[in-house]
């Protein structure tokens, strides 16, 4: 197992230095952003002066061992925007705003699959898992910045119930969490659903029923924890989809989270705070796929020894 | 004579092709300017003037017009967008199946790491460099969005590698392009069209979503996603401007995902099971 966790970690440390080094390359090689930053009435002196002041004068392999050496001591380069304030602190400060949003959302939406499918499976009423499948394509059917439209639109414009936009107001974060809660909904019930049918077509199962076990016990103790490891493989892969979700759910609702200000930047033209905010999300990315690979070990034995 | 099973991919069609015959015939109508503004006649409410039968917007421009406008701009990306990708995923995944080994499995890998690669930010990160636009776009998400073809691809024509029409031509010395062109692209097509039906409906809701957040279309040239951007800021006063391109939206996408109904997964799984049982009991019933 310590070989494993090794080797997994190793793995995750090479894959951050990948992003890291990624953002270099489409922060630096692309050109300077000297001419989109400075007004267009700026001389090339000015020009000049600014590329020597960020240091888009020296060689580039200067500049990436420059970067390195930056980030090694927790200098991420400053905002353009706001000059003297480190990138990385404003992207900090925003982030647990963003994680208490996604986490809530995700966490809803899993433990509501997670018994909605259980229910269905262990009853055996296969009608309602029509209705539970069927909803859950509805709500695919839905762009997530349409579908926290229409949540305002009802809950905010029409019935008044609920704050439109965050605030002060705790009941904010509703609206954002369940239109993030829902789309995580519709991922986990299909995959467990599918992981659960196909694995209740094994031949262990069919014994076990031979065996005059209930369904209950063989559906919780056989079934479940060889269903759970293709919903947790896939887990690390959505949360991609999670990420980008959390960047539109907190442009509909002006949530104050990393997703807005790496959009603000965006359009500032502000690429170190983009960049932090990369490196940040590429981090989350890679620790909880980490703890996936962790999880997997701890569920599956073969996966150790691979 | 007509299945129940394709009610649904009847009634898929038929609400694209209103919204697409909506988006390619309006034009043709005298009143049509997409860009022309009215002020005089701004938030004119949808159905009841005569001359903007759908409304006005903020500036008094004809909500029909844009929203016929929008829907060509829009639909014609996800269309290019759609077809770039299916074409690679097919390339990608037939020379994968085909080959096996080594070239399977770096390509295969490549498709893997794209896969967990979120394009939001991607795009976020490339225009924070260039500037947002369509183009910058349409070429991320036209050179990103091949996974799904290349895995299809990939199975068919790794289940052809063995078949004798593959391997005969080899012997005699055919040239491995020549095979592939020959004798498996032609039985990879068909899945790939059908995850490209499918799949119109991911890439429109994608697309309509980076419109929304700025970083696709740029105004004043109308799209489905920015229409609904405008309409938010009017959410309280004319709520029918976020409606009216949402309705035109939910239609596409609620149409292609009836009409692939059939192909997809959707309610199979059980059905396997079912077959799966019976097989089993037919098997043991023989012995």
């Amino acid at each position: 197992m310590a070989v494993y966790l090794l080797r997994r970690f190793a793995q995750a440390v090479i894959t951050v230095f990948a992003v890291i080094s990624l953002a270099f390359l489409l922060g630096r090689l692309t050109g300077s952003p000297a001419a989109s930053l400075l007004p267009e009435t700026a001389s090339a002196a000015d020009i000049a002066a600014l590329n020597h002041e960020l240091g888009f004068d020296k060689p580039p392999l200067t500049q990436y061992l420059d970067y390195l050496t930056g980030i090694l001591s927790g200098d991420f380069g400053d905002s353009y925007q706001q000059t003297g304030t480190s990138s990385m602190s404003l992207v900090l400060q925003r982030l647990p705003a963003s994680l208490q949003l996604g986490v809530t959302g995700f966490a809803i939406g899993l433990a509501l699959a997670f018994a909605v499918v259980l229910v269905i499976h262990l009853s055996g009423r296969w009608s309602l898992r029509g209705v539970a499948l069927g909803l859950g394509a509805a709500r695919l059917a839905v762009p997530d910045f349409l579908f926290g439209l229409l949540l305002v639109l009802v809950f905010s414009v029409t019935l008044g119930w609920l704050p439109s936009l965050a605030g002060a107001d705790p009941l904010a974060i509703v609206m954002p969490a369940v239109t993030i809660a829902t789309a995580q909904f519709v991922v986990y019930s299909r995959l467990l659903d599918n992981s659960l049918v196909a694995e209740s077509s094994q031949d262990y199962v069919r014994t076990a029923y031979a065996r005059g076990e209930r369904r209950s016990s063989v559906l919780l103790r056989d079934v479940l924890p060889n269903a759970l490891l293709p919903v947790l493989t896939i887990s690390g892969i959505t949360l991609g989809t999670l990420l980008g979700g959390l960047v539109i759910v907190e442009n509909v609702f002006a949530w104050p989270g990393l997703g807005q200000l790496m959009l603000d930047a965006v359009f500032n033209r502000d690429f170190p705070v983009v960049q932090s905010g990369l490196v940040v999300i590429a981090t989350i990315f890679v620790i909880v796929n980490f703890g996936i690979d962790v999880l997997y070990g701890v569920i599956d034995p073969r996966a150790r020894v691979r | 004579m007509i299945r129940p099973r394709q009610h649904a991919t009847i009634a898929g069609v038929a609400m694209i092709l209103a919204v697409v015959l909506f988006s390619l015939l309006y034009p043709l109508f005298p009143g049509y300017d997409p860009y022309a503004q009215h002020l005089a006649s701004a938030f004119t409410r949808p159905f009841t003037d005569g001359h903007y039968p759908l409304g006005t917007d903020s500036l008094g421009r004809d909500l029909a017009s844009r929203l016929a406008l929008a829907g060509r701009i829009t639909l014609g990306l996800v269309l290019v967008i759609v077809v770039v990708n299916a074409l690679i995923g097919m390339a990608i995944g037939t020379v994968s199946g085909y080959f096996r080994g080594v070239t399977d499995n770096v390509l295969m890998g490549v498709a893997d790491v794209q896969l967990a690669v979120p394009m939001t930010l991607v795009i976020m990160a490339v225009s924070a460099i260039r500037g947002p636009s369509t183009v910058l776009m349409a070429t991320i998400l036209g050179v990103t969005f091949w996974v799904g073809y290349a895995r299809v691809a990939r199975s068919v024509a790794l289940g052809l590698s063995g078949r004798d029409f593959v391997i005969a031509p080899k012997l005699l010395g055919a040239r491995s392009g020549w095979v592939m062109r020959e004798h498996v692209v032609g039985h990879v097509t068909a899945p790939v069209l059908i995850l490209a039906t499918a799949d119109l409906g991911n890439v429109l809701i994608m697309i309509s979503s980076f419109d929304y957040l700025g970083l696709g279309v740029q105004p004043p040239t109308p799209s489905w996603g920015l229409m609904i951007t405008d309409g938010q800021k009017y959410l309280r006063q004319a709520p029918y401007l976020t409606i009216v391109p949402a309705v035109a939206l939910l239609l596409v996408i609620g149409g292609t995902l009836l009409a692939s109904r059939r192909f997809t997964d959707e309610g199979q799984g059980l059905r396997r099971v079912r077959r799966a049982r019976r097989g089993a009991l037919a098997k043991e019933v023989a012995a």
